[in-house]
């Protein structure tokens, strides 16, 4: 399959995902209604439940999937290394943290942008630490265990604030945090964390060719006229971006970053640069999926998105980590 | 043609010095072979002309300019390096790891074409690869991955080319095919240097060879003139044999001292 053709597959899948998970939900709407509520016509009510509560929902899941399968591709492709990725990393954590603690203390109230960038502050911090480590060592698992260090860090810097927290009700939304949610959520959450987004990609598209030449290591790619110092501050700038972006609209979802550019690399023969765009697709993708699965699943409460992600990706982190030869470190 | 120039250039790490007071000249048309026993400091030499070390004192000018204040672009248009291995992140293809060779022309693994697409098929075909470009590159032999590398270097049509063990754990034939593809490079009007273990094949090919001990350049001149056998029982502490006779020395190794 050529690179166009995989992009314009995924599109479609992308459109056609929304459009089901808007179809479907509690109050069932019959084809001829959901059509016509669709192109915005039809009854006031089918208009509301589609464009003010499904279809934001939907493209919130596509969004948060999208930037944390960009993130991953980009991170995996800096530390050349199938298992990195903003939730197995503690990026996430810290993100979710930087949030929470602006929220707990009330400081949100100032501005509600200050979620989003508290967010970004804590992914940039975690990621900062973790390329630091990677500039220090080679070893992939130094890396994941430094990354295991910084989620149970900033679990136990969670249960701190719980501890101290003003507010009764923190518990519920640590875990509405941590467990990652999209339910809710309107047109208006997004656009305002829509800039992050964009000039997150900007930042890691900017390099996507620096990031093609890391496949040969660091001494080579050197040697080839490329910026390291350049490339790792805006891998770093972008993801981080991308995820505080992520987090602040859903909280922690996990594994979509390594899911997502696994399955893509053997379809774009592990072009790095090719691997960016439709890991953010199938990242987007797979978490609408997810979503209405969430929707789907009858519980008496409803579950978390989160918990469906990690239930699926978290097999598969394995099964990569198991797969990986015992040379590659 | 590039001028590559040493002046006084010394390297400490903590209490070690790995380079001491270097003066040399690098870039004219030649094959220059850098020899000498492990932690002599030849990676180290060919590192410091690249500004992954900088000097404790003293300079390296690429073309009369301090190689640390030009941009990474320029000095990768200047200067090829072939490290000793490039461990590979993903299996990709060998045409892709050669089009990376062109990063500092612009070369886009999503869109390869003009200049540089003629440049990768030119080295894909001046290293017999033609057949492999669209080969994994791990589905190839040892000689054969070495050769990709080498294309990947060659690939930037720089007039200088720093290859550092380009022939380590290859068999006769490959070490002779690489040495063969970086002499006709010279011929064709490069400046190589060649960091190489095998005193024979460097006496064979090279027009100049640079001896390097403990962190110091010893000797640096012709085969000819500099590959003697107390030379060798100097920098290698071996004793040889070497036939002076013939168009370039034969050096036959006998017992170490």
């Amino acid at each position: 399959m050529t690179y166009l053709r995989l992009i314009f597959t995924l599109l479609l899948v992308a459109i056609g995902s929304l459009i089901i998970a808007s179809l479907l939900g509690s109050t069932p709407l019959p084809a001829g209604r959901f059509i016509s509520a669709l192109i915005g016509s039809g009854e006031i009510n089918d208009r509301i439940v589609i464009w003010e509560i499904r279809m934001p929902r939907a493209i919130a899941a596509f969004v948060v999937g999208a930037a944390l399968g960009l993130s991953g591709a980009a991170l995996q492709a800096l530390l050349r290394n199938p298992l990195a990725e903003p939730g197995v990393l503690g990026v996430s954590a810290f993100s979710v943290l930087g949030a929470t603690l602006v929220l707990f203390y009330g400081v949100a109230a100032i501005s509600p942008i200050l979620v989003p960038l508290a967010a970004i502050a804590g992914a940039f911090i975690a990621t900062g630490i973790l390329l630091v480590a990677a500039i220090r060592t080679s070893s992939v698992v130094t890396l994941i265990l430094i990354g295991v260090g910084l989620s149970s860090f900033a679990g136990a810097l969670m249960a701190l604030l719980l501890n101290l927290a003003p507010n009764p009700f923190a518990l519920s939304d640590l875990i509405t945090w941590t467990l990652g949610s999209v339910a809710n959520k309107s047109m208006s959450d997004l656009t305002f964390v829509l800039p992050f987004i964009i000039i997150g990609t900007g930042v890691i598209y900017a390099v996507r060719r620096e990031l093609s030449a890391l496949t040969l290591g660091e001494e080579t790619t050197f040697g080839l006229g490329v910026d390291l110092k350049h490339t790792r501050l805006a891998t770093v700038l972008g993801t981080g971006l991308l995820t505080g972006a992520a987090v602040s609209i859903a909280g922690a979802i996990g594994f979509v970053g390594i899911v997502a550019p696994h399955i893509v690399r053997p379809m774009v023969q592990f072009r790095a640069e090719q691997t960016l765009l439709p890991s953010a697709l199938l990242g987007g993708i797979m978490l609408v999926i997810a979503d209405i699965g969430v929707r789907l699943i009858p519980s008496s409460t409803e579950l978390r998105l989160g918990v469906v992600a990690a239930l699926i990706g978290a097999p598969i982190f394995v099964w990569i980590a198991i797969k990986r030869r015992a040379g590659n470190g | 043609m590039v001028d590559i120039t040493f002046n006084n250039f010394s390297l400490e790490v903590g209490s070690s010095t790995l380079l001491s007071n270097i003066n040399l000249t690098l870039g004219g048309n030649e094959f220059v072979a850098l020899i000498g026993p492990n932690g002599a400091g030849k990676s180290t030499l060919i590192r410091s002309a690249l500004t992954l070390h900088h000097p404790t004192s003293g300079t390296v000018t690429i073309n009369g300019v301090d190689a640390s204040m030009m941009s990474p672009i320029e000095r990768a248009r200047a200067i090829s390096y072939l490290p000793q291995s490039s461990p590979l992140a993903w299996p990709v293809k060998v045409a892709d790891v050669v089009t990376l060779g062109r990063f500092a022309y612009g070369a886009s693994l999503a869109s390869l074409e003009g200049d540089n697409k003629c440049a990768v098929e030119k080295a894909l075909k001046a290293c017999g690869l033609t057949a492999f470009a669209n080969r994994e590159i791990e589905t190839l032999s040892g000689g054969e991955q070495a050769r990709v590398h080498f294309a990947r270097a060659l690939v930037a049509d720089t007039p200088c080319l720093f290859a550092d063990e380009p022939i380590a754990g290859l068999d006769p034939y490959h070490q002779f095919k690489i040495l063969k593809l970086i002499k006709d490079y010279v011929t064709t009007g490069g400046s190589a240097l060649v960091v190489l273990h095998d005193i024979a094949l460097a006496s064979r090919f090279a027009d100049r060879i640079i001896w390097m001990k403990d962190g110091m350049v010893t000797a640096d001149g012709s085969p000819n003139e500099t590959v003697t056998p107390e030379r060798l029982e100097m920098v290698y502490s071996v004793s040889a044999l070497v036939d002076a006779s013939g168009e370039y020395p034969k050096v036959t190794m006998q017992n170490p001292l």
